[in-house]
């Protein structure tokens, strides 16, 4: 994975890269790291057994993460569902749940 | 203060942090930002990061903190920390991405947060920084900004704020203000000090109080000493009287007269901030001691007198340089034989200043003491006294030992004895023809100190009187311990004596005691020949006072040496108390005392009970340790007061009722002794003691022995004893 994978992909690379000190070695090992990360298949099972709370603290979790590296993409829908969560709105949440595995598909294939 | 700093310093000089985040890549992040400039430490969950600082605690400086983390959250952990004395103060800057989480964590005592997605690194190394400032400089301020005892200001500090107040607010009136409680030593003395603490924390709470609802800012300076700066025009009667309410709960009568106050209104802001409050303190001075005045103002009139003060230490220098000051002698007589004889002579000084006249010792005596000039001052008096004695020496082939006064201040001066036998090689003479006057208040602090110096001057030959006995807190038991070799009695001693309606009572007693001490005493103050017979009577070997000369210049003096040297009779050189050979009239008091105290009473008070004068004595269960704890004027109102201050409140009516001076000596009518128990309350419960009052000797209608002791032990056993009894007996019915 390079930097510029990471744009193509939509990540606000500068903003990551500026958190890491700009140290590109730093913050493409991070973001690498970020692809054993479980908590995705953890907020889509709490989300497939209706346990919104535990489906709450993984996204907020990964929400975290995601905005620190700047990865865009993923920070944004992931906000969106934790926010939601927060407040267990009634929302649609298996498919806001799918668009997110979509692209974190895409970014494991990077 | 960099030592302080120090301490929040890890080994290598930086401060350590402590990063609580459970993820991975947060704390990352972090440890990238933070690694150069600091020593990190890192905690996954809310459980590690308490175990962390408290592993720490001390070195730590910061917390990052994650609010939602697993096992135990960030908020939890806040939550603990903060209610952990030892954790409570590490400051903790919180992650978070929740907004309302922010309020939140502020409200739970997070000294800062930052966002998720964490802001720039320089945002987030300013804000480390600013509460790691915010924090050691609280620290290194409370540590230093408070009297330990009351929490209250210290006065550094408060001088500091005092004038950083003035510098915010230059136009804004301001008074200076002195607190003072009235015989705080005696509070400590008899309640203890856990007691007098208590006293002064109570009234540090009131007057903060009083004075922050005016506006003002208040410390304690030292000891019982409270300063107050405030906004001018204050009702100082209130405050005052809300300041005393912090000591009149459990003592509710009168209480106000614990406190005295004074106060340097509209002060001149170009006087530095020390001397503001040195004008408070002599406007509370001049109420010292008055009941019907608390509060002291600066006025013009003492104003006009620190300029007097301030004038006669600028001339000081002057004086000494153009011979101002002059030495007067006023003899010494020895009365016990058949008539009187030149003895010796005591040097006083005497200020004749070209614009002021003469100006009185009383005035300037004190000032000297207070600023050191007192030694010059002293050393001049040696030289001259000594130059005298040589030049009468010379004249009349006689000698006239002069007495000169040591002042505390040379006291304290290791150099004292070789500048005393330098002023005495200087004019040839030996360490008995220069005597030494001692104050007693010299000798009630520091006494070891003072004990050292004085048996050093004995020893190498001087003579060393004890000036003023009586009049302060005679140790007699000090007195015991270090041989002296004449005891003077205080004029006012004297004076109140031979007054109308007043008593020798308490001079024969003192002569008394001297006597068991084998130290001659001398009376001050002699004016009459009424006064000069009684006190012969009483066994006092020399008088000095204006029935024979007032004090007088060498040249007026010298008749008494001519005279005395007429007189061909052998005076030893060192005088011996001449009641050896005729034994006086003893008085029999200190016998009495002693008995008394040898019955095992805690505390003896000999009364007058036509003037209400007392003697109370003390002795911690040995006669040899035999001490003046105190003496005064009015037995019925001193003495009771401060009982009454402690008492029981189930006791009040009953002791109150039977202390009454008429109904005590309805009580003694005959020669029955009268016996009461009462309880006094000593921190928190009530104690038992017993009084038992007698006539002093069977036909003796005028003097009265009182006994306290401390009864508490005999009485919780007998009430044990019958408990047990009582238990027994039920036992036995059943």
């Amino acid at each position: 994975m390079t930097l510029d994978d990471l744009i193509a992909f939509g990540a606000n690379v500068d903003e990551g890269l500026g958190r890491c000190m700009n140290n590109e070695g730093f913050y493409l090992r991070l973001v690498e790291s970020l692809k054993g990360e479980k908590g995705f298949e953890s907020l889509k099972a709490a989300i497939d057994a209706g346990d919104l709370d535990a489906a709450f603290e993984a996204a907020h979790a990964l929400k975290g993460v995601l905005g620190n590296l700047a990865i865009t993409p993923l920070f944004e829908p992931m906000s969106e569902i934790t926010e939601l969560l927060r407040v267990k709105e009634d929302a649609d949440y298996p498919a806001l749940v799918d668009a997110i595995m979509l692209k974190w598909n895409e970014f494991l294939a990077l | 203060m960099l030592k302080s700093h120090e301490k929040f310093h890890s080994e290598n000089g930086k401060r350590l942090l402590l990063i609580a985040d459970d993820e991975f890549i947060n704390r990352e992040i972090l440890r990238e930002i933070l690694q150069n400039d600091y020593e990190l430490l890192f905690a996954e969950n809310g459980e590690e990061t308490l175990e962390v600082a408290r592993r720490s605690k001390g070195v730590l400086s910061l917390i990052i903190l994650d609010l939602k983390m697993p096992v135990m959250s960030g908020t939890d952990a806040l939550h603990a920390m903060r209610a952990d004395p030892e954790l409570a103060n590490i400051p903790v800057i919180v992650a978070t991405s929740d907004q309302n989480a922010e309020v939140e964590s502020l409200h739970l005592g997070a000294n800062d947060f930052i966002s998720k997605p964490y802001p720039q690194a320089n945002v987030i190394h300013a804000r480390i920084q600013r509460a790691i400032e915010l924090h050691e400089d609280r620290l290194i301020i409370t540590k230093t900004e408070r009297d330990e005892l009351t929490g209250l200001f210290n006065r550094e500090y408060f001088y500091q704020y005092a004038v950083q107040f003035d510098h915010h607010h230059s136009t804004t009136d301001m008074d200076a203000v002195i607190v003072d409680i009235n015989h705080f030593r005696l509070i400590n003395e008899r309640f203890g000090t856990n007691y007098g603490n208590e006293v002064l924390r109570c009234v540090a709470n009131e007057l903060l109080s009083a004075v922050r609802e005016a506006g003002g800012i208040v410390c304690r300076s030292e000891a019982d000493t409270f300063m107050a700066y405030c906004p001018h025009g204050q009702d100082y009667k209130t405050i005052l009287e809300k300041a005393s309410r912090g000591i009149a709960d459990e003592n509710a009568e009168d209480t106000q007269t614990w406190l005295r106050m004074g106060v340097y209104e509209s002060v001149d802001k170009s006087l530095e901030i020390e001397r503001r409050f040195d004008r408070a303190q002599m406007a509370a001075d001049t109420v010292r001691g008055s009941f019907a005045t608390r509060i002291g103002i600066y006025d013009s009139l003492l104003h006009e007198k620190e300029l007097y003060s301030e004038r006669l230490i600028d001339d000081f220098a002057t004086a000494i340089k153009e011979q101002q000051f002059q030495v007067y002698f006023q003899p010494k007589f020895d009365i016990q034989s058949e008539i009187p004889v030149l003895v010796s002579a005591e040097a006083l000084i005497r200020w004749n200043h070209p614009t002021l006249g003469m100006v009185s010792p009383g005035a300037f005596i004190p000032l000297f003491e207070e600023n050191g000039l007192i030694q010059r001052l002293d050393i001049f008096v040696w030289r001259a006294a000594a130059a005298q004695i040589k030049d009468w020496k010379t004249r009349y082939n006689f000698v006239v030992p002069v007495s000169v006064n040591v002042s505390r201040i040379d006291m304290y001066d290791p150099h004292l004895d070789s500048i005393l036998l330098g002023v005495l090689q200087e004019y040839d003479l030996s360490t008995n023809e220069l005597l030494l006057e001692i104050t007693e208040s010299a000798y009630t602090q520091d006494s070891e100190q003072i004990i050292d110096t004085v048996s050093n001057l004995r020893n190498i030959g001087f003579q060393v009187e004890m000036d003023d006995f009586g009049t302060g807190y005679s140790s007699l038991n000090m007195l015991s311990s270090l041989p002296l070799d004449a005891l003077k009695l205080d004029m006012q001693f004297i004076r109140s004596a031979f007054a109308e309606g007043g008593d020798t009572k308490m001079i024969e007693i003192i002569i008394d005691i001297a006597d068991y001490l084998s130290v001659p005493v001398i009376a001050e103050g002699v004016e009459t020949e009424e006064q000069l017979v009684a006190l012969r009577d009483m066994g006092c070997d020399r008088v000095q006072g204006y029935y024979f000369s007032p004090p007088v210049p060498a040249g007026e003096f010298e008749k008494f040496v001519a005279e005395r040297n007429e007189i061909d009779v052998a005076v030893p050189e060192k005088l011996t108390p001449s009641r050896e050979i005729v034994p006086p009239r003893r008085s029999g008091a200190f016998g009495e005392v002693t008995h008394a105290l040898a019955a095992g009473f805690d505390a003896i008070f000999y009364v007058d009970i036509e003037s209400d004068h007392y003697v109370e004595f003390t002795s911690q269960g040995k006669p040899e340790n035999l001490q003046i704890e105190n003496s005064g004027s009015n037995f019925f109102e001193d003495a009771w007061g401060l009982l009454f201050e402690a008492i029981y409140p189930d006791d009040e009516m009953r002791v109150g009722l039977n202390t009454q001076k008429n109904t005590l000596l309805l009580q003694l009518a005959g020669h029955h002794p009268f016996y009461m128990t009462y309880r006094i309350v000593e921190n928190g419960r009530p104690v038992y003691h017993a009084m038992k009052a007698i006539k002093a000797r069977e036909n003796d209608d005028h003097h009265i022995v009182v006994g306290i002791s401390n009864i508490n032990m005999q009485i919780q056993q007998a009430l044990a004893d019958m408990n047990i009894r009582t238990k027994r007996t039920s036992s036995d019915i059943y």
